[in-house]
């Protein structure tokens, strides 16, 4: 009678196994994403459709690894659950401290990810990491520019966050694996039970991701004001809190209370009241993620207008699914064709660059668009003079904040270096 | 006492058989994953375009030395469109011959010396006659002859490739 007991019981502890498996996959299709991957804020997009529509097996990767990251944290907070059930705090304290830290570096591995592709909901993941890092107490103001690289998301921003998520997070996740697995007898991890549990997950999730793409949102240039951003399956508990908590407890809540708890349960075998403590928190924990997560789903299912949105923008993700894929140009410092006319006026791109983009081709920030300069010549009322007539006094030309005047900073003579340069201006 | 005796006896090659299960598995895992890396990494040839290039008016190429000129070219790479330009040497001599400046050795670019009258490699000192072909040197052959015609008074050519024009 004691045999199906602990059968159950060994099949529970492939937690473990599978947590290995979707690892390992993780690693697998993340090191062929970045073989075509480019980190700039020019092609990263470019390159991801390209991953998407062209490469073979590409959408079929790029799923793995999206899916697989939420299929790995679910997997990773289940296991942590099941050691501390087991008590593995005291029995086995190594297993505990790599389970807690295993599921913080699978969270930051997610959190930084998700900028990666540069789409929309990448870049509102983005704003909402930079928001977060700004509402911490003290050094909130610090975080954000380290985080940022600057005093504004950039392409700066892409490349760190990418450097987070390739190699400083998987170094460490492989620090702690190698840990696990030489401080313990490999019998114990790489048993036949751990093996069919992590490879059936694996065929699961296999078969899920020829059915789902990850998706996909339009760029940043694309994205129109009503887009409504989603984050990944894993942070929608955390998505969903930022809409209930009031401005600066939203960082607190996102950034330090995990940073608090995950710290308290590395420390737990060393505590006291370790069931009292570890329980109230993981079960807070599950209440909390469980019952946001699903009032996040049933408030986008019950709310007509933003399900009607949601599936207007899968119906958009479907269209430019079909389209064909347009390879993008790529500027190589030998090519003559852009050494056109000399570059800009240093004082254009120390005040105007910014917003009207390094060569007067415009961005996009946020909402915000800020309108090119090119081909501004062939429009009425924008010679030379006028361009510097407007430096010197926007509305009186009709044009609205955020374009200021720059009496202030220019002198007559810059500005009209800095008109010449933008009559210039051809596409 | 039956069944006792027979699970006994064929414990040993059961347990074997349900050892390879998990193995199994992991291995057709991989295998998925590996079959998958091996089309997603396959190189994709760029697309030759095929499109003529403008060298020059006809009526500029006149002498007896070759003349140096450029070709703009535009390569369709993977997902990027690359721009790049390409060194020609224009014979006038020999009815506007147009010869690629890439060396068929290695694939560096030949310089005209006007001093020696030849054209010499930089890289391994292969040298060529003012016609291209080969003097001296690792070169296997002469410089490449790119196809060429006239359209409206300009010379046009079409880029061929590095790795075909390397090719022995």
């Amino acid at each position: 009678m004691t045999l199906p007991v602990e059968k159950t019981h060994a099949w529970v502890e492939t937690t473990g196994g599978i947590v290995g498996v979707l690892l390992l996959v993780q690693f697998v299709t993340g090191v062929l994403l970045a073989f075509y991957y480019v980190p700039s804020v020019d092609h990263a997009y470019t390159t991801v459709s390209y991953l998407e529509k062209v490469v073979s097996s590409g959408a079929w990767v790029r799923s793995l690894h999206h899916y697989g990251s939420q299929w790995l944290s679910f997997f990773v907070f289940l296991h942590v659950i099941r050691l501390f059930l087991s008590r593995a705090y005291v029995a086995n304290k190594i297993q505990w401290i790599v389970g807690i830290l295993l599921l913080g570096f699978v969270m930051a591995a997610g959190g930084t990810g998700y900028s990666l592709p540069w789409d929309a909901r990448a870049f509102f993941s983005t704003r909402i990491a930079e928001g977060l890092m700004a509402g911490l107490p003290l050094a909130g103001r610090m975080a954000r520019l380290w985080l940022l690289g600057g005093s504004d998301i950039s392409t700066i921003t892409l490349s760190r966050f990418f450097a987070l998520h390739v190699l400083v997070i998987p170094a460490f996740l492989i620090a702690v694996v190698v840990w696990r697995v030489f401080r313990s007898n490999i019998g114990d991890i790489f048993g036949p039970r751990h093996a069919i549990a992590g490879g059936v997950v694996f065929l699961l999730l296999a078969l899920w991701c020829l059915k789902y793409r990850a998706p996909l949102g339009p760029s940043v240039v694309d994205v129109t004001a009503d887009y409504l951003p989603r984050p990944g399956a894993q942070f929608l508990w955390l998505y969903q809190s930022l809409k209930y908590l009031p401005g600066g407890l939203g960082s607190l809540a996102g950034v330090a209370l995990p940073g608090v708890v995950l710290s308290i349960l590395v420390l737990l075998p060393w505590l006291k009241q370790q069931r009292l403590i570890g329980g109230s928190i993981l079960g807070v924990g599950l209440v909390l993620v469980v019952m946001m997560t699903s009032a996040s789903y049933i408030s986008d299912r019950l709310d007509p207008k933003t399900s009607r949105q949601l599936s207007v923008q899968a119906a958009h993700e479907d269209v430019w699914r079909r389209e064909p894929f347009k390879p993008a140009p790529v500027t190589l410092a030998a090519s003559t064709t852009t050494a056109s006319g000399g570059g800009p006026p240093v004082m254009y791109t120390k005040f105007c660059a910014n917003c009207h983009g390094p060569n007067g081709e415009g961005t996009r920030q946020g909402r915000l668009n800020f309108p090119p300069l090119l081909d501004v010549s062939t429009k009425p009322h924008r010679t030379v003079n006028d361009i510097v007539e407007i430096l010197k006094d926007p509305p009186a030309y009709g044009i609205s904040p955020p374009m200021r005047s720059f009496s202030d900073k220019l002198t007559d003579e810059q500005m009209k270096e800095i008109g010449e340069w933008i009559v210039k201006l051809k596409r | 006492m039956m069944n006792e005796t027979t699970s006994i006896d064929h414990e040993p090659s059961r347990r074997s058989f349900l050892k390879l299960i998990p193995l199994g598995l992991l291995a057709g895992a991989f295998a998925s994953i590996g079959g998958a890396a091996f089309r997603f990494l396959r190189p994709k040839l760029s697309a030759a375009t095929g499109s003529w290039l403008d060298v020059a008016s006809v009526s500029e190429l006149t002498g007896p030395q070759p003349l140096a000129r450029k070709i703009v070219a535009e390569h369709i790479t993977g997902w990027a469109i690359t721009t790049e330009e390409h060194n020609v040497f224009v014979l006038p001599a020999k009815n506007n011959q147009v010869l690629s400046a890439i060396c068929p050795h290695e694939g560096c670019e030949v310089a005209w010396d006007q001093n020696t009258s030849r054209f010499s490699c930089p890289c391994h000192e292969s040298y060529f006659a003012a016609d291209g072909a080969r003097i001296s040197g690792p070169a296997p052959r002469g410089l490449d002859p790119l196809p060429m015609r006239v359209q409206d008074g300009k010379l046009q050519v079409q880029y061929v490739a590095k790795e075909q024009a390397t090719r022995a």
